[in-house]
């Protein structure tokens, strides 16, 4: 059994020479939204990307629901299928439909048949209300509905953990609303959330704890409200003017 | 700067004036639309006056074709089965139009969209070469054997194109993944594979496959040598073609593999469901290409001793009979490989209006 759905001890990442993850120590409790943030480049989101595997590391241990993630790919498999992502880019197949790109991961990560999957997928564009454009191919959605439809896609194969990797970075600002009150029915809905972001009013609003990350380490962690209106590193104070405009 | 909205153009319209915009706007515009439109009649004219007006259609009709006359066509009636199912048996030239038409069925049904799904194209084309092959040789319920060997004409070229496209193509895919693959070893070794294919003219490939293989292989591996030749020239095709779908693969954003891996789906599907229908429709217009070059590369195996329609065609001029005729010949052969060619680039500009629509 595990007690943290998320545990990071001692995690190490080099690019060649470069030390992009310096003896990250981090653990997510079950039902936590985790909001990282930090300057460009500080390893935020490398450090999400080795949680679901899509970055390898050199050393230290990371368990996912109790999983090892690592190389052995069966292992990976269950990691993935409990474990959501939602892109900067959206990422959603640009050759299939709306409701297709919900559809095909259900039925080929989960072997779910295809009505029963139809019907999950259009439970979720619903939510995400989406669900009048399923016919339509990605390139017909704004940018909003496009990460609307991804995190649908996401939600269909019900995770129990979800990672945001800068969700809104790559929306115009009268979109970036819409994704963000989606994110935020999710985090009052308990789910468990790792989400890498530069909105200070999301994180301010659900956010359990707040980590800020610098040159690839963990800078200072806390609540919104220590991190916001009492930092105590140098670093954050001068992060948080920058984001504070 | 004005705020003003400026008044449209005065319209223009109607056939005179789209005439004017096209080709009268300017007068050098006007100088080139004359001159051309000159040259052009003058070709239409003595073209039409030599395949149409002073062409002489019949057999019974050959003792008018002399060197002043239009196009002696009688050389078609004559020999026209002789262009299309080269050496096969007079009598069984029913089979070889049959088992044609099965083959041309066969991939005019797998251009349809419906028809492409991972079970269906296997089968669709499982079953067209079966019917081909059984209708060809024959040997079974009354039919007389007739050997790869006394295959010909245009069912033999259409055999050999679709032949090396229906293997070549897996092959390609086979090829182009396993170059990328993260494996050092397979992936060094199929690049250094595929660079070699590339380096050696098809026509090395054929000879060594139609002549060196043979004295290798143990008489059960052999197969027959139109079998081998088809292989030769599937692996050649698949050598470019992989070279294509690898930069198509290459074209598509790292993201989409990222984000089919993060939804847990498995390796085969990433590549099935997600890479190569992106990798295939960025390079669609490379790839008729490249099934245009395959299909007039075809003639190639006439000089390893099949005649295909080509091949058949000249032998159609060898005799002396109609040795004069051959631009007659050469112009049905062109009007034959012109149908094909230029179907296939109609239906791949086809398909490309219809991905940008969006469609799969």
């Amino acid at each position: 059994m595990h007690d943290a759905a998320i545990s990071i001890h001692g995690l190490e990442k080099y690019y060649g020479d470069f030390h992009a993850l310096k003896n990250i120590n981090l653990d997510v409790p079950d039902k936590q939204t985790l909001v990282i943030c930090g300057p460009s480049g500080s390893g935020k989101s490398t450090l999400i990307r080795c949680v679901n595997g899509l970055e390898s590391y050199h050393s230290g241990t990371l368990n996912v629901l109790g999983l090892p993630v690592g190389d052995d790919t069966k292992v990976m498999d269950q990691v993935r299928k409990r474990v959501g992502m939602v892109f900067q880019s959206f990422n959603l197949f640009p050759h299939l439909t709306i409701l297709e790109n919900c559809v095909l991961p259900q039925i080929r990560s989960l072997g779910r048949d295809r009505t029963a999957a139809t019907t999950e997928a259009m439970d979720q564009l619903r939510k995400m209300q989406v669900d009048i454009h399923a016919e339509k191919y990605p390139d017909q959605l704004s940018g909003g509905q496009q990460q609307r439809v991804a995190l649908a896609r996401a939600l269909a194969l019900k995770p129990e953990i979800m990672l945001f990797d800068e969700p809104t970075s790559a929306l115009d600002p009268e979109m970036i609303s819409e994704v963000l009150d989606v994110m935020q029915d999710l985090a009052r809905a308990d789910m468990t959330i790792v989400c890498v972001t530069h909105e200070m009013g999301f994180a301010k609003a659900v956010a359990d704890r707040v980590i800020l990350m610098a040159q690839g380490e963990i800078v200072e962690e806390g609540t919104p409200d220590q991190i916001f209106s009492n930092p105590q590193h140098q670093i954050t104070k001068d992060f948080m003017a920058v984001v504070n405009g | 700067m004005t705020t003003q909205a400026l008044a449209p153009p005065p319209s223009a319209t109607g056939p005179v004036a789209w005439l004017r915009k096209h080709f009268f706007a300017t007068w050098y515009d006007t100088l080139f639309s004359v001159v051309f439109a000159i040259l052009i009649y003058l070709a239409l004219k003595a073209f039409i006056g030599w395949a149409f007006v002073d062409a002489i259609w019949r057999v019974e009709n050959k003792d008018l074709c002399t060197h002043d006359a239009g196009a002696c066509w009688a050389v078609i009636e004559s020999r026209g089965r002789l262009i299309l199912f080269g050496l096969y048996p007079y009598d069984e030239q029913w089979r070889s139009t049959l088992a044609c038409l099965a083959v041309i069925a066969t991939i005019a049904l797998s251009c349809l969209p419906s028809f492409w799904s991972i079970r269906r194209l296997p089968i669709l084309w499982v079953v067209g070469f079966t019917t081909f092959v059984l209708l060809m040789r024959g040997g079974f319920a009354g039919l007389d054997l007739v050997t790869s060997e006394q295959w010909g004409g245009l069912s033999l070229t259409i055999f050999i194109f679709s032949g090396v496209f229906v293997i070549g193509m897996p092959l390609a895919v086979l090829f182009a993944l396993a170059r990328r693959s993260s494996l050092p070893v397979i992936a060094k070794s199929f690049g250094f594979f595929i660079d070699i294919v590339r380096s050696l003219p098809l026509l090395t490939l054929l000879f060594a496959a139609a002549v060196v293989v043979p004295l290798l292989l143990p008489d059960g591996l052999q197969g027959n040598k139109l079998m081998r030749v088809v292989i030769a020239f599937s692996i050649f095709f698949a050598a470019y073609q992989a070279e294509i779908i690898r930069a198509g693969l290459q074209s598509t954003s790292q993201g989409q593999e990222e984000a089919a891996v993060a939804l847990g789906m498995p390796y085969w599907s990433i590549v099935i469901d997600i890479l190569l229908p992106q990798a295939f429709r960025n390079t669609l217009p490379s790839t008729i290409n490249q099934a245009v070059i395959t299909f007039k590369e075809t003639s190639i195996v006439t000089i390893i001793g099949f005649f295909e329609v080509m091949a058949s065609g000249n032998a159609a001029i060898g005799t002396g009979e109609w040795g004069n005729q051959y631009v007659e010949v050469y112009v049905f052969l062109a009007l034959i490989y012109f149908v094909f060619v230029f179907g296939l680039s109609r239906y791949g500009a086809w398909l490309e209006t219809r991905m940008r629509l969006g469609h799969a």
